[in-house]
């Protein structure tokens, strides 16, 4: 075994001292064993570097490929919310009315039940106040017809080959009386 | 490896100056620390997040008046801290951190891989999985253009142990390949 062997690596790396440097370089120049030594330890640095570029491709490949559907219909939804809100609010006068909550829940599918007052045929219990339930139409909520489609091809949102062929997303809107968006919620 | 760690020739502000600095240095090393901390064993994400941290560690540094000297050095120790912080939240997920990605890329051909033949890829990626744990975060840091003085610091180790941690990797790494 040479002696310079134990620190061939680190005067590839420019580690050692300029006096041992120049130890090593003199008994290079005769050791043909140590030559071939230090084409090995660089071929192996450079496979490992090549090793931690090809990881680093390949995981930079997989987060974009993952975020690929994300970001499509994040703006899929911007699109159709931004053009549902903007045609309402030009359909609608600014002089009109301002219309209720109850007028404009004629979206919904589930009408709200309308407490029905009973003849008092027993002492009336007297119960501690509690809230008025929460309008059921606003979890239950279904649409009953589209008012507004609007049709996106995927090409133009989804990268080639993203999306399935055949695949539909469905986004459904309810407007509130002012006409922001209350409720969006996508199906296939 | 280059030494060039960005110091400034005009005197400018000190406020400017080190956001400059940060600026120059960010150019400089944001890859080489995302693809230190994705072959550490974290995601994309994780590893981007990290770099984003350190780096706004490395500015507020600047602006309290830390020491300039070794910022390569010092913004590759952060990292490397917050992804072991990371790591020891999610000890399970990263336990085998480089393994399971080297079987990963075993399967995916890729450019790197046309370079080496598929074989000797193979050997390689084997050598790899064999090397310890300082050894193989010694040789990463080596790739990511550090002086053996700053994977030192880096790893608290003595730069005399990173230098036969080195020679002792590689001297494995070509033994196994045969290269």
């Amino acid at each position: 075994m040479c002696d310079a062997q134990l620190k061939l690596v680190a005067w590839l790396d420019g580690e050692v001292p300029t006096d041992e440097a120049a130890a090593i370089e003199a008994h290079l120049r005769e050791c043909e064993t140590c030559q071939a030594r230090i084409v090995a330890y660089k071929n192996a640095s450079e496979g490992f570097n090549l090793c931690c570029d090809a990881l680093f491709i390949t995981k930079a490949k997989a987060k974009t490929l993952r975020w690929v559907p994300a970001i499509p219909v994040a703006a899929a939804a911007v699109l159709i919310l931004s053009f549902v809100v903007f045609s309402r609010r030009l359909a609608a006068p600014p002089s009109l009315p301002e219309v209720s909550p109850v007028a404009v829940s004629t979206l919904s599918t589930v009408p709200t039940p309308v407490p029905v007052p009973s003849p008092a045929l027993h002492k009336p219990v007297h119960r501690k106040p509690s809230r008025p339930p929460a309008p059921q139409s606003v979890q239950r909520w279904q649409p009953a017809e589209r008012a507004v489609e609007i049709a996106i091809p995927a090409e133009s949102i989804f990268a080639p080959g993203a999306m399935p062929e055949g695949m539909r997303i469905i986004g459904e809107l309810r407007i509130g009386p002012d006409g922001s968006v209350r409720q969006v919620r996508f199906r296939q | 490896m280059s030494d060039d760690s960005v110091p400034l020739a005009l005197p400018l502000p000190r406020w400017l100056a080190g956001s400059l600095e940060v600026t120059a240095l960010y150019r400089e090393l944001r890859k080489p620390l995302l693809r230190y901390l994705v072959c550490l064993g974290l995601s994309g994400d994780e590893a981007q997040d990290i770099v984003q941290d350190a780096f706004l560690g490395l500015q507020r540094h600047l602006k309290t008046g830390g020491a300039e000297d070794n910022i390569r050095g010092w913004l590759f120790r952060v990292a490397h801290n917050l992804a072991r912080n990371r790591q020891a939240s999610y000890h399970r997920r990263f336990a085998e951190p480089l393994d399971a990605e080297l079987e990963i890329l075993a399967q995916q051909a890729t450019p790197e891989q046309a370079v080496l033949e598929k074989e000797k890829f193979q050997r390689l990626l084997s050598a790899i999985r064999g090397l310890a744990g300082s050894e193989r975060e010694c040789l990463l840091l080596r790739a990511g253009g550090l002086r053996y003085r700053e994977i030192a610091d880096v790893l608290g180790m003595a730069t005399s142990t990173v230098a036969d941690t080195v020679e002792r990797a590689v001297r494995k790494l070509a033994e196994k390949c045969n290269v």
